[in-house]
C-alpha cells in the first residue's frame, strides 16, 4: 500500500489533544480507533486527554476480566479475550516516561451506571469543569459522535 | 484558507445524515478551503472500488479534496482496490496531520 505524506504546509507543532469519547466496550470500533490514535499522538511527544462520556465510562472498569474464548475459535483468538481496559491502562502508563495521557470519566455517567467505584487506577473521575479545561487548553479537541 | 481534516468512522450509507459528508466536503472546496477526507473503521466501505458511493468520492477528488482510506480498516473489511481517485493511507497519517497540518478537524 502506498505511503501516503501529511499535508505540505506546517503550522505550530501541536501540543496537546483533547478525545471526546462516548462508545462503550463492545459497541463499535471507535474506542479501539482512540487508542490507535493516542498511542501514535504520545509517540510525538503530544499530550492526550480523553474524556469518556456516557457508555465509554464502562471502558475503565477495572472488574472486566479477561473471558475465555470459545473453543472453536481458540485457535483464530488465542485463549483469552482482551478488554479495552487493559489497552487504556498501558497508554496511561506511556506517561511515565514521555508525553502524557490523562484520562477523565464522567462522575454522572459513572454513577448512572454503576461503575464508579470500580475505575481501573489511573482513571480519574471528574466533572464536565474538567471536560471545559481539556477543551481551553487543547490545540485541538476530537469530538466522536454517538451512534444512535 | 483554511485546512480541514474531515475523517469518516462511520459507513457513509448506514445513516441518513451520513449523505452530508461529502457535501460539507464539496462546499468547504466550493469556498476554496483545502480539505482531507480521510476514511477509517466502517467509512472506508465507501472507498470500495465499484461502489456508489466511491464514485461521489472520486467527484470529490476531482475537485480537489485529497481522499484517503485507513489501510487497517480496509484489510479488515476486505477492501482490496479504492475507487478512482482514492488512495491507502494509515494511522500515522493521520497523527502527522493532526500533530502539524490541520486548523479544523471534524469527526463523522
Amino acid at each position: 500500500m502506498g505511503k501516503t505524506e501529511p499535508p505540505g504546509s506546517k503550522k505550530k507543532k501541536t501540543q496537546k489533544v483533547a478525545i471526546i469519547l462516548s462508545t462503550g466496550s463492545y459497541q463499535r470500533e471507535a474506542p479501539t480507533t482512540v487508542l490507535r490514535l493516542a498511542e501514535k499522538l504520545l509517540e510525538r511527544d503530544i499530550e492526550v486527554n480523553v474524556f469518556a462520556f456516557e457508555e465509554a465510562v464502562t471502558l475503565t472498569n477495572r472488574d472486566q476480566i479477561e473471558h475465555n474464548e470459545p473453543p472453536s475459535l481458540r485457535k483464530v483468538l488465542g485463549d483469552r479475550h482482551v478488554y479495552v481496559g487493559k489497552f487504556v491502562d498501558q497508554l496511561l502508563r506511556v506517561g511515565l516516561h514521555g508525553a502524557k495521557m490523562d484520562w477523565v470519566t464522567c462522575v454522572l455517567c459513572a454513577q448512572e451506571r454503576g461503575v464508579e467505584n470500580h475505575q481501573i487506577g489511573g482513571s480519574i473521575v471528574g466533572t464536565l469543569g474538567d471536560l471545559w479545561k481539556f477543551v481551553r487548553g487543547a490545540d485541538h479537541v476530537i469530538a466522536i459522535p454517538t451512534y444512535r | 484558507m483554511k485546512r480541514f481534516l474531515v475523517v469518516g468512522s462511520r459507513d457513509l450509507t448506514e445513516y441518513v445524515n451520513g449523505k452530508y459528508v461529502p457535501l460539507v466536503v464539496e462546499e468547504l472546496r466550493a469556498k476554496g478551503h483545502d480539505v482531507t477526507l480521510f476514511l477509517i473503521e466502517n467509512g472506508v466501505i465507501a472507498a470500495r472500488d465499484g461502489s456508489k458511493a466511491g464514485k461521489v468520492l472520486n467527484g470529490l477528488s476531482d475537485k480537489g479534496a485529497r481522499v484517503y482510506a485507513e489501510d487497517v480498516s480496509c484489510r479488515a473489511r476486505g477492501v482490496q482496490t479504492l475507487a478512482s481517485g482514492i488512495s491507502f493511507s494509515n494511522l500515522d497519517f493521520l497523527a502527522d496531520s493532526i500533530a502539524e497540518g490541520f486548523d479544523n478537524i471534524v469527526w463523522y
